[in-house]
Parts: structure tokens; sequence; C-alpha cells
């Protein structure tokens, strides 16, 4: 089982998180196990198994059952990390040398789309589609796990 | 040699002290890279072009000195301080618009201070007429029961725990607390206490001069308000009482604190104040702002981007903490 966790935090203005993957729809085509999406209410369903607002306990237990697991640069990539299971984290504005773990197969297009503010609130970072990973790359990344 | 930056606040001084001690600076046998001065009136007035100050800063510009005047804040000198803290040079000079330095003292400040282990180095301050000598220990916990070492002749040197008016510190290190009110009770000696704290060695030293003429017109803090006298004391109280702990604010993200959770058990004695008490148990923020006026030190991501922090969050914090 695979657990995947799509979204970073809302921003308080509606945007978009310049930290949420677009291509989600496309990765889950190319995984071939189970997939549980965690995610809190509010967030669009995207796995037929989605479990909102869970425990930090619930999410630990989740964490020792599942093989892996996918997310974007948010708080899941830092607990999966305290709990010493590895996973993949899909990087685009965010610098994984400074919020990722070397433990993790951190994906990162393109130094080029690092945001010089690394460390202003992401309500004032643009989204940039184009500073994503390709969706094959992550395939990849997961069989190799 | 590395770099110095020379700071002054001023309030209501711009007819009497200020051009003497701007005169005394500019007569230092050392040389500071810049003059930054932040003229903090309630009611500013442009004397850049008025004769002596325009004459005063063109000799700063002969003698190759960059100067800088700053209609500042009207917060308090410690807003101006901690400007200056944050500015790209090595050391900073904190001077008093009605301090006088004789001409070798910051030569002599600075001989002590390119050691290693040196966070700041203070020589006497003086006001005429001399005080009988006395002995002071400059520690902390004697602040209330003795005069400070400063205000008499230092007949060797020594190493204290805080520093009083002016002195050269080591920039970047520690933050001014802006949390104070604009009278900025204390500050120099939260500010000083803090570099002690992190481990940096303050020293007072001989043979370094500089004559303090308490003009009691105007002055950076001439406030009459008694209750921010009271406000500053209580922060200061606050952190004395505290100061046997690593007082930790956990002003950030959950992903945040689960970083932070990593290094909590090498953290010696820690006071935490916490967002997320169900990652990293602790008091809620709000008390530590109350208890420690600003929490601006303790926030990480305003220290990475000061430190044009490129390595990991968990060293960002190991930094910050340990």
């Amino acid at each position: 089982m695979i657990i995947i966790s799509p979204y970073s935090k809302a921003l308080k203005s509606g945007k978009e998180n310049p930290k949420n993957y677009p291509y989600w729809e496309e990765v889950l085509k190319g995984i071939k196990e189970p997939v549980i999406q965690i995610g809190v209410t509010g967030e669009k369903q995207i796995c037929e198994d989605f479990r909102e607002n869970l425990s930090f306990d619930e999410l630990k237990a989740l964490l020792k059952e599942c093989r892996t697991w996918i997310g974007c640069d948010s708080f899941f990539q830092h607990l999966a990390w305290s709990e010493g299971k590895r996973g993949i984290v899909i990087f685009s504005r965010s610098d994984p040398k400074i919020f990722g773990h070397p433990e993790n197969v951190n994906l990162l297009k393109s130094r080029e789309f690092l945001t010089p503010y690394q460390f202003i609130w992401w309500e004032e970072q643009e989204y940039v589609k184009d500073a994503f990973i390709d969706p094959n790359e992550v395939i990849k990344a997961l069989e190799l796990f | 040699m590395d770099s110095v930056l020379c700071s002054i606040g001023t309030r209501g001084r711009y007819d009497t002290t200020l051009p003497l001690a701007l005169a005394a600076i500019i007569n230092q046998t050392k040389k500071p890279d810049k003059v930054i001065i932040f003229d903090d009136n309630d009611n500013p007035r442009d004397v850049r072009e008025e004769l002596i100050y325009k004459n005063l800063f063109k000799m700063m510009d002969i003698k190759n000195i960059e100067w800088e005047w700053v209609f500042a804040q009207k917060k308090g000198t410690h807003w101006n301080h901690q400007t200056a803290n944050i500015m790209p040079y090595k050391w900073v000079w904190r001077m008093d618009d009605d301090c006088i330095p004789e001409p070798n003292v910051l030569r002599t400040l600075l001989s002590y201070a390119i050691r290693k282990d040196a966070g700041a180095v203070g020589g006497s301050i003086l006001t005429p007429p001399l005080p009988s000598p006395f002995k002071a220990t400059g520690k902390i916990e004697n602040i209330n029961n003795e005069p400070n070492i400063q205000w008499g002749l230092i007949a060797k040197e020594q190493q204290v725990e805080h520093l009083h008016c002016s002195f050269v510190y080591r920039a970047g290190i520690h933050d001014y607390n802006i949390g104070l009110s604009r009278v900025a009770h204390r500050e120099e000696t939260l500010f000083s206490y803090g570099l002690h704290q992190k481990e940096y060695k303050l020293y007072v030293i001989p043979e370094a001069i500089t004559w303090h003429l308490k003009n009691p017109e105007g002055g950076i803090r001439s406030e009459t308000d008694e209750s921010m006298y009271v406000h500053d004391e209580q922060i200061f109280a606050n952190f004395m009482q505290y100061k046997d702990h690593t007082i930790v604010v956990l002003n950030c993200g959950l992903g945040d604190h689960i970083v932070f959770s990593k290094i909590l058990p090498e953290i010696k004695n820690p006071l935490i104040f916490t967002c997320y008490p169900d990652i990293v148990p602790g008091h809620p923020i709000a008390y530590a702002e109350k208890g420690f006026g600003s929490i601006d030190q303790w926030n990480i991501y305003l220290k990475m981007s000061q430190w044009g922090w490129k390595g990991s969050l968990e060293s960002a914090f190991r930094k910050m903490y340990l």
C-alpha cells in the first residue's frame, strides 16, 4: 500500500499553494498497488480511499503499514521522516536542500524554479506549474523503491 | 581588517552634544568603515545641509568614512541598534549622542575584539566628576547591587557578563529585544548578556575612555512615562528568572515542530513555547510574547533569512538552540 499526501496547507488567500503538485491523476494511473490518500476536509479527493483529518497517532499507524509514500513539501514528509519511513517528496519552488531530508527521494525538476525567497510566507509566492517534475519521473522513482 | 559600522541614535541633541560625538568619531585613530545616524527625534530636522553638520560630513567624505543619516521609526534606540546589528558588517561600535570617545577608543576596543571568542568589548564610560574607586564583578546577578564597572576607570582587562552604553560587538549574533518600550530600559544589558549566554566573551578593558556628558536635555531615552520602565523591567526580570534555561519559541509551522523535536533532547533545560503542543509540549506562544517582549529572536524563518541560510532546517534549529 502507498500513501499519498497530495496537498500542502491551504492558503488563507484561497490561491493554489505553490507546493501542490498538478499531475496526481497521471501519477495515480501508474501506481499498481493500493493507494490511500490522506488530507483534510475541503481538499480534492483523488483516490477512492480518502482518509480525512486523521490524528497523528492514526497517521503514524498508517505509515507503519505502508510500503512507502509520496507527497509534496508539507508537514507529512517531516512526520514520515520522524517515523523513519522513507518516501518520495515532489518539490517545486521550495528548496529540498533546506526543507527536504536526505533519507527521502527528493524530486526537483530544476533549481532554476526555486524561489529566491525561501523564508517568506507561501501566500506571497507565485504558483508555477512548469516547476513540477513529469509524472513519469515520479513513477520511475516509485518503482526503484 | 574586519569591517566596522558605527551606529549612533539621536534625539533632542542636534544643537548640543551630537556634533561633538560625530567629531570624536571622525577623529578616531582607527576609522569605522561607516557611520550610521538614526534620527529618532519626534520632530526631525534635516541638518545635513546645516553648516556644522555639512562640514562634519565633508570631513567624513575626505577621510573615506561612509555615512548615512536615517530618519528612524521613533520606536526607540533598540530598534535602531537592531537595524545596525543586521547590516553586513563584522563589528558594530554602538555610540550615544552624548558620548565623546577619546581618539584611541575604537582602535583599542578592536585590538581585543579580534580574539576568536570575543562577543563584545567596552571601555570606561566616564561622567565628570569621577566616582571614588570601586570594585565590581560585572556579573548579571549583581546588577542591582553594584555600580557598573564601566562607570569608573578600568585598571585591567576583566571578563564580565553585561555591558553598558557604548561598546564594540560582533554583529548578527544576538538580537536586540524590540519588544521593549520606546525608552528601551535595560536594552544594552539584555543584548550584551545575550551574547554572553551564547558563550561569547565580554571584556571591559583599560585605556579606552569615552566621556559621557549626560546632557539632561533630550536623549534617546527621554520618556517620562513610568509604565514604560515598569514594562521593560518586567521583561528583564523574566529573562533573569529563566536565565538558566534555554528559551525555545516555536512560532512556526507543524512540519517545523516535527523537525525541531529531533534536536529537543540535546537542548539544555528548555523552557518551551509552542504552537503545536501535541508535537512539542510547552506553553502557549502568547505567554512568550507577554513575558519576553519581542519573539523575533526565535523566529526560525527570519533568522534563516538573515543568515542567508543554505543548509537544512534541522541544522538551522541547531544553530539557534545548541
